[in-house]
């Protein structure tokens, strides 16, 4: 049963009626790519670039090129994989939480979240890939595959497996959700193709798609199985991810609040960076009557929620590690807090606690300006948190004699400012390309398709027998 | 199938609701609705077409077991019969919660990945498949209404007229030869 305030907003404004949202979907993928997609495309191709030339660095003169040292090895690579892995939690949320929870309003920006999920785990995967070493042969051992190097198999009992299993796992079920979500779409964009070429290749990606309403009834049970799985799904990815941290016996790290913390942590930074980018593509692509102030809204709360829940776990952990009288623990806590890396620490508590607090205020959550700023804070918060736990939990170790500072070299800096090039290239590519709002499911929620009408309040969404 | 000539009438529509009408007038009237195109999902139309709930959930289920099932029997094997590794002094036997994660993730990879092969079977999907189409729109903003003409007890021209009586904006015909 589904329950519909009557003083709830419109979520697609202007009076918009089916054919109206095929065409604005579909015509920055038919038109020439205006000045400003150029402009955009040629700076990430640019980034993109200099991934490949660091990558390349690393591989061939060694993790020399990066600054981590013996007591700190793990550093920027893997801060910027979970950050990255993070960033890609947002989307499986926005299309499989609230699809369980019915929140219609994620209709309109799921599309974009889940290819934003699945470009920025492709940017993580890059990290721990390339930290391995020997990238050529690094693939071969996080594999269950019987080998030479050492043990025979690989360690189940190792968390950072479990991290193998669960990232790859995640990125394909994102991937399958994603393209099973755009089939009917790349259907309509087929049946609308003027070009041979065109129509051969949206025809190859829609499988023959027709609309049968045979066909439609199967889809919405696969899509809730889909959303039912991907629930758990996503909710693993970033426990598991926490574990390579938690499982270890480094102050600091060995924390048993670190899965839901994390959790929270990864839904607060994806929402920031699909905010992020849909600020700026409402604009662009001129979709301010499908992804509105509304929207922008209801994602300013999940914000103000999860960072307050993030705000929550910082103060816990401090609680405990004085409460657990453990003096490393203690001793790890205060350095965060007062020691060489306290402009980090700081850095993170202003992002992270303090403002997303003023996501309280109306006004604020529905001015795209305040929130596209905010929403760079959110990431850059994120981003320092990681490097907090990561960083500062290492660099001053049980022996002092070993404690060193770490900071990056220009490769490492270069590996990040690629991934950034790597998630924009593919972004560009996509809202180029592919439909970003997902044209059959906004189609279902306009006023007068019959499914927003009086009497499909009284049933189910889904409708089974 | 029997029949080796197939024929159908199209109603086509622009709205939504027109659809589930039609289909409900056509069935009361004891004419088998084929099928229905339409550019989304239109609910309380399968009901109105007395679709039954699909049975990809069994297989979902199914399949999600066999990936649980694969999962812990490859780790027990690895870990215990095969090659057993003590890392740490920690027992391999007996050391099962480690398991549960990568038995986790497999369960989940093997139900998305089972039901959404078992989709593409069951809706006879596959890349690059020509779409048979009724009209170019029905994948934009108009319904199409399928119903076949059977060679017995089939009143063509009173399923016209239900078409039209429901606002159809235009009634097609087609043989299919196959």
């Amino acid at each position: 049963m589904s329950y519909e305030s009557p003083i709830r907003e419109l979520l697609v404004t202007g009076g918009k009626t089916a054919g109206d949202v095929t065409a604005d979907i579909c015509r920055p993928l038919e038109g020439k790519p205006t000045k400003l997609w150029w402009l955009g495309f040629t700076i990430s191709v640019i980034c993109l670039g200099i991934l490949v030339y660091t990558l390349a660095l690393t591989s061939f003169i060694g993790l020399g090129m990066w600054g981590i040292n013996k007591t700190v090895g793990w550093a920027w690579d893997i801060t910027n994989f979970v950050w990255w892995v993070g960033i890609g939690h947002a989307g499986t949320l926005i299309s499989a939480i609230l699809l369980l929870f019915r929140q219609k309003w994620r209709m309109s920006i799921n599309r974009s979240a889940e290819a934003m999920t699945i470009f920025a785990v492709m940017c993580a995967a890059i990290f721990p890939l390339f930290h391995m070493g020997r990238v050529w042969i690094g693939p071969v051992w996080a594999l269950p595959l019987p080998n030479a190097f050492g043990s025979l198999w690989v360690n189940f009992n190792s968390p950072l497996l479990w991290d193998v299993f669960a990232i790859s796992t995640y990125f394909s079920v994102s991937l399958l959700f994603w393209y099973l979500g755009m089939i009917p779409d790349i259907a309509t964009i087929r049946d609308r193709a003027s070009t041979p070429i065109r129509k051969f290749m949206y025809r190859f990606f829609s499988m023959g798609w027709n609309g049968s309403a045979r066909n439609w009834a199967r889809y919405e049970v696969v899509s809730l199985i889909l959303a039912g799985v991907s629930t758990p799904l996503v909710l693993s990815v970033h426990t598991i991810v926490s574990m390579d941290f938690a499982t270890s016996v480094i102050p600091g790290w060995h924390t048993t609040i670190f899965p839901p913390y994390f959790v929270a942590g990864a839904i607060f930074s994806g929402f920031g960076m699909v905010l992020t980018l849909l600020v700026i593509a409402r604009k662009v692509l001129k979709l301010e009557a499908y992804i509105t102030i509304g929207h922008l809204d209801a994602m300013c709360r999940v914000l103000l929620l999860t960072g307050s829940m993030v705000g929550l776990a910082y103060i816990t952990e401090f609680f405990i590690a004085w409460y657990s009288g453990v003096e490393y623990e203690r001793y790890a806590f205060l350095n965060r807090m007062a020691g060489p890396y306290w402009w980090a620490y700081w850095s993170m508590m202003t992002c992270n606690v303090i403002s997303p607090q003023l996501f309280w205020v109306k006004k604020w959550r529905r001015n795209p300006n305040f929130i596209f700023f905010m929403s760079i804070v959110v990431n850059i918060g994120m981003w320092f948190e990681r490097f907090v736990i990561i960083v500062t939990s290492l660099h001053r170790d049980y022996l002092p004699s070993s404690w060193v500072m770490y900071s990056p070299t220009p490769t490492e800096i270069g590996i990040f400012i690629g991934t950034l090039g790597l998630f924009f290239t593919c972004f560009f590519l996509f809202a180029r390309f592919l439909p970003v709002i997902n044209m059959s499911e906004v189609k279902s929620i306009l006023p007068h398709s019959h499914n927003n009408e009086a009497e499909s309040v009284h049933q189910p969404e889904v409708v089974t027998h | 199938m029997a029949n080796k000539n197939k024929k159908f009438i199209y109603g086509i529509y622009d709205d939504a609701d027109a659809v589930i009408h039609t289909v409900e007038k056509l069935r009361s009237q004891g004419v088998d609705v084929h099928d229905c195109y339409t550019p989304f999902p239109v609910h309380g139309l399968d009901r109105a077409m007395g679709i039954k709930r699909s049975n990809l959930t069994i297989g979902a289920f199914i399949s999600g077991t066999i990936g649980c099932i694969t999962a812990i029997v490859f780790q027990l094997y690895v870990m215990v019969g095969d090659w057993p590794m003590i890392i740490g002094g920690k027992p391999n036997w007996g050391y099962f919660p480690s398991f549960i994660p990568v038995t986790f993730e497999l369960t989940i990879l093997f139900t998305a990945f089972g039901i959404g092969i078992l989709f593409f079977i069951r809706a006879r999907m596959i890349h690059g498949k020509v779409e048979d189409l009724v009209d170019l729109r029905q994948t934009d903003d108009l319904f199409v209404v399928a119903v076949e003409e059977k060679e017995h007890r089939f009143d063509k021209e009173a399923v016209n007229r239900t078409l039209i009586a429901e606002g159809a904006l235009e009634i097609r015909e087609r043989e299919y030869n196959k």
